[in-house]
């Protein structure tokens, strides 16, 4: 098979493709893009087992064939080769040869027939959103993802559709964060599906320049979205996701209206004197501030207060720092609220313009 | 299937009395499993009988014959047929003497045992008698045929073809090598239970080991490097210890001195060698934290404590004891050897001498101790006439290098005052700190002795300042056994002072509610398991400490200077006098040494110097 495409047609979604493929690879084909050509159009894709990325571009040309080879070699030939160059491809079955201009390269191939087949099944529930809706979802909800847990479940992100409504849940077990927004014509089923932390982070940076919407694919033990000219699969994480409703708080005694770039700023400076490991500030909550205090195993000490809108009684209340900036850092508007039932229960961090999203933090006991 | 004719035989039979060989074979079953046990029971009735000297031939691996000779109370003629019946004790008679037990045996059993599977002859001496008599048995404890026979005051039993009559044992029976392996060994275990008793072992006709009997405690350390090693004390603390009516005595190996096997572990109590778990656990407890991983540590030690304390019949082969204040002793153990390890300085004892050298340096005991001298000084650099700054090298650098062979006057003065991991000369390829002290030279792994004190520091800091948790947005729910989550429940005050919170929910699940904030992330329900298990077995747990230590070794590990950064004289001579000033820094977070000396002699030796 012969064939010429331009240098960016095929460079922009290899980039992409590129994101799944493991760098490290025991079997060697798993290094490799799949490509397929056929009447006009050409299809990348790549994957890693658990996630799979399809990625299509548009060519001249009528003939048709599949093959692979090794998928950062020939995107580095592709990076390097110079803008706007056209390049040709003659595909024999062990080598594929490709020009461009005066520079020329042979790369091995591997058969297509032996690239791993990723199982799609039947789609058991489908529906259309925004692409940027299940951006934002990602976004607001990633960050409290756990990392390497043994609660395997916590790995990953809690995506729930029930009576119109999409969900996105993310927990570690100290913090948990929420989205949740209604979908126009979403079917009246009810799933819940766990996505593992690799397929939420990758689909997060591929969403990040998609418009447009986005067709949603639920099937028995994976997901398949289809946005732009990508097709993204990734295989679900199987267990129950911990009952998440239970844990948000409902009635608060205590609400704290505070400005978001005041309170990061507090508390990123105290922080620099707090323990490094598990980085406790100390808040205390008064009459119209909140002042932070922060000690070291060193017994350094800092201290800062930032003016806020308190109600109820004063109280003191312990956090780690780096949760409670990650949840502050997701919220837009210019104040956040923190509502709490009591010092020891759990703290609820709410957006003032913007009620789609909410973040849970567990206090610390200093 | 064959499993039914097993069981339908023996349905029809009718109950009736073993023969009284049966009996003592079935007893041999359980107290004589091969060669080495024979000479176990006979060493310890020789102990009993109070004799000073203790022969031990052995033919074959101890299968052919063995033979006991020693130079104790002997027995009485009318005693001679009651000895070789099963239980027939001198040793106690009532349940009160069994419970206060100070002899090594006292369940009667050992010598018709070992009679009713091998051919045992008893003869036997008592001071106050024309001649010895002697007398053979079967185990069938009748017809004893007692004959007048020549023997000086003491008793002899001499066992031959052990196992004749019972194949299946025989079986089992290793290589003669390995079976007089096992003798060896447990001869030397018996001999450093007593130092006031003189031993001599030989097989097939070849003496194998030989030592004096000492009442003095001087010679201790010669009988030690005799089993031991002669490398042993020069690498071991002396530990003496004495708390609320407990004494523990003898010696730890140094950390870095420790063992792929634990083949060097002697432990007695009330000179009773044992193996036991809650003594193994205090031990390896005191060692954690500065032995590299699976290392194996070294020790000799003496427990002394009241008979009525211990209960000595828990095992037919008395190879373990159950302690009646199990707890109490884990602790004193742990405290004593935790201590010793934790104090163990520079200058405090000879360290490595990293050197071709053959002849031991005087043992430890021995040692003259500089513990007198203050160990800590204030970090500064000491303004010494020869110690020039940075790298350039001057005459008199090079003359303190080789102090005896050019005298310099300023050395007695001089000696008094270096401590005892001197000052830095050099930091050689980014890593090694060389210096030099009234010895030799020292060598130093910077970058592992900062970790070690950093990792030090940390301790202290965390320890100090109380232990912050962090509660759980998800709790973590753990299925246990009932008695598990009995224990969670009991502990439970002791496990939230170390900042995990846990709730019973059911009888055999628990609720983990909060885990110390320096372990979030980390698997709580594997620790919690691993620490309910520590507890049901020892009663106690440093498992979460441990725990908590390893993080707090991995952050030290990242808070230390890096191997490759340059160090300048000042912050090697500030490293040095924070060495000597921390606990544990003879060894790195990892169990290796992190200093070593090189003394003047082991450098002549470098040179061939005064051969
Ligand atoms: N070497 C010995 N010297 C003196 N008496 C001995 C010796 N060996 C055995 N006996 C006597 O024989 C008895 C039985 O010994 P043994 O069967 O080992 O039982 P135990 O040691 O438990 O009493 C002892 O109680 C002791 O009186
Ligand atoms: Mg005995």
């Amino acid at each position: 098979m012969k064939f010429r495409i331009l240098r960016e047609d095929l460079l922009l979604p290899l980039q992409q493709v590129i994101g799944v493929i493991e760098r490290r690879q025991t079997l060697p084909i798993l290094s490799n893009v799949l490509i397929e050509v056929e009447a006009g159009r050409m299809e990348l894709a790549g994957t890693d087992l658990e996630v799979q990325l399809v990625a299509n571009t548009d060519m001249e040309g009528k003939e048709s064939g599949r093959f692979t080879v090794p998928a950062r070699k020939l995107m580095d030939i592709c990076r390097l080769l110079p803008e706007g160059g056209e390049l040709a491809f003659d595909v024999k079955p062990e080598r594929v040869s490709l020009q461009c201009g005066k520079s020329r390269f042979i790369l091995g191939a591997l058969p297509a027939e032996n690239y791993p087949n990723f199982e799609h099944g039947d789609p058991e529930a489908v529906f259309d959103c925004e692409a940027q809706l299940l951006r934002r979802a990602i976004e607001k909800t990633a960050f409290a993802m756990a990392q390497q847990d043994v609660r395997y479940y916590l790995n990953g992100l809690l995506l729930e559709i029930r009576q119109g409504r999409i969900r996105a849940v993310a927990s570690d077990g100290h913090r948990l964060a929420l989205f949740e927004d209604v979908v126009d014509g979403m079917p009246d089923v009810a799933r819940q599906i766990i996505i593992p932390r690799k397929g939420v982070l990758e689909l997060g940076r591929l969403l990040a320049r998609v418009e447009g919407s986005a067709s949603v694919r639920i099937s028995a033990n994976n997901v398949r979205i289809l946005f732009g000219t990508f097709s993204f699969a990734v295989k679900l994480v199987e267990g129950r996701y911990p009952d998440y409703e239970r844990v948000i708080p409902k009635t608060a005694c205590r609400v704290v209206v505070v400005d978001r770039h005041e309170l990061r700023g507090a508390l990123t400076r105290v922080a620099v004197l707090s323990n490094e490991k598990f980085k406790g500030v100390s808040l205390e909550i008064g009459e119209g501030l909140i002042r932070l205090r922060a000690q070291n195993p060193e017994h350094e000490e800092a201290e800062d207060e930032v003016p806020a809108d308190v109600s109820g009684e004063a109280f003191a209340v312990g956090f780690n720092a780096s949760y409670l900036l990650d949840a502050i850092n997701a919220v837009a508007s210019d104040a956040v609220r923190m509502s709490f039932t009591d010092a020891n229960g759990s703290c609820l961090i709410e957006d003032l313009s913007d009620s789609r999203y909410r973040f849970i933090v567990m206090p610390m006991r200093l | 299937m064959s499993g039914v004719e097993l069981l339908s035989a023996p349905l029809r039979m009718r109950i009736r009395r073993l023969p009284p060989q049966l009996i003592n074979q079935i007893a041999a079953g359980e107290v004589i499993e091969r060669p080495a046990s024979v000479v176990k029971e006979l060493v310890e009735n020789a102990f009993d009988a109070g004799a000073r000297h203790v022969e031990v031939d052995v033919e074959q691996g101890g299968v052919r014959l063995i033979r006991i000779r020693d130079d104790g109370c002997g027995i009485d003629r009318e005693d001679l047929g009651l000895a070789l019946s099963r239980h027939a004790t001198s040793k106690i008679a009532s349940l009160e003497d069994l419970e206060r037990v100070a002899s090594m045996g006292f369940r009667g059993e050992a010598l018709p045992s070992i009679s009713a599977v091998a051919r045992l002859t008893l003869t036997s001496r008592t001071a106050d008698v024309p001649c010895g008599w002697q007398v053979s048995a079967d185990g069938s404890e009748s017809d004893f045929d007692i004959q007048p026979a020549q023997h000086a005051q003491g008793t002899t039993v001499e066992v031959r073809d052990l196992f004749y009559n019972t194949p299946a044992r025989r079986k089992f029976l290793r290589a003669e090598k390995t079976e007089f392996g096992h003798i060896q060994t447990l001869v030397q275990r018996m001999a450093l239970a007593r130092f006031d008793v003189g031993f001599r072992l030989r097989h097939n006709q070849r003496e194998v080991l030989r030592l004096q009997p000492d009442a003095e405690e001087g010679g201790r350390p010669e009988r030690i490097g005799a089993l031991c090693g002669p490398d042993f004390l020069e690498q071991a603390l002396r530990v003496e210890f004495e708390a609320s009516g407990l004494r523990l005595h003898g010696w730890v190996g140094l950390p870095t001195f420790s063992r792929s096997q634990a083949d060097l572990q002697f432990f007695y109590v009330n000179h009773r060698p044992i193996r036991d778990k809650l003594v193994g656990h205090a031990i390896r407890q005191a060692y954690q934290d500065v032995l590299y991983h699976q290392r194996q540590p070294v020790y000799v030690l003496y427990l002394e404590i009241d008979p009525a304390l211990v209960d000595v019949n828990a095992h037919p082969a008395k190879l373990e004891v159950r302690f009646r204040e199990g707890r109490m002793v884990h602790d004193f153990l742990f405290s004593a050897l935790h201590r010793a390890i934790a104090g163990h300085r520079p200058g405090r004892t000879a360290s490595v001498v990293a050197a071709p050298a053959t002849e031991n340096p005087a043992p430890l005991a021995e040692q003259p101790q500089q513990s007198q001298q203050p160990l800590f000084r204030v970090a500064e650099t000491p303004q010494r006439p020869y110690l020039s700054s940075g790298d350039s090298e001057t005459l008199g650098d090079l003359r303190r290098l080789y102090p005896a062979s050019l005298p310099n006057p300023t050395e007695t003065r001089a000696e008094q005052e270096i401590p005892p991991l001197g000052y830095a000369l050099a930091h050689l390829k980014g890593v090694y700190i060389l210096a030099e002290n009234a010895q030799g030279l020292i060598l130093v792994d910077g970058h592992a002795a900062h970790e070690r004190i950093t990792y030090e520091r940390m301790k202290r800091q965390y320890q100090a300042g109380g232990i912050a948790s962090q509660p759980l947005l998800l709790p973590v729910r753990i299925r246990l056994s009932r008695a598990d989550a009995d224990l969670a429940e009991e502990y439970g005050e002791h496990l939230a002072r170390l900042g995990i919170e846990l709730r019973r929910t059911g009888e055999g699940s628990v609720l983990v509610r909060s885990v110390p904030a320096l372990l979030e992330g980390s698997d709580v329900e594997r620790l919690v398991r691993d620490t309910l298990a520590d507890l049901r077995e020892h009663g106690s747990s440093g498992r979460l400490q441990e725990t908590l230590n390893t993080v707090l070794a991995s952050m030290a590990c990242h808070g230390s200077v890096r191997a490759g950064r340059k160090l300048t004289v000042p912050e090697m001579n500030a490293l040095l006098r924070e060495m000597e000033a921390t606990e544990r820094a003879g060894q790195c977070n990892h169990g290796r040494p992190t200093w070593v000396q090189l003394d003047t002699q082991a450098l002549d030796r470098l040179f061939l110097r005064g051969r």
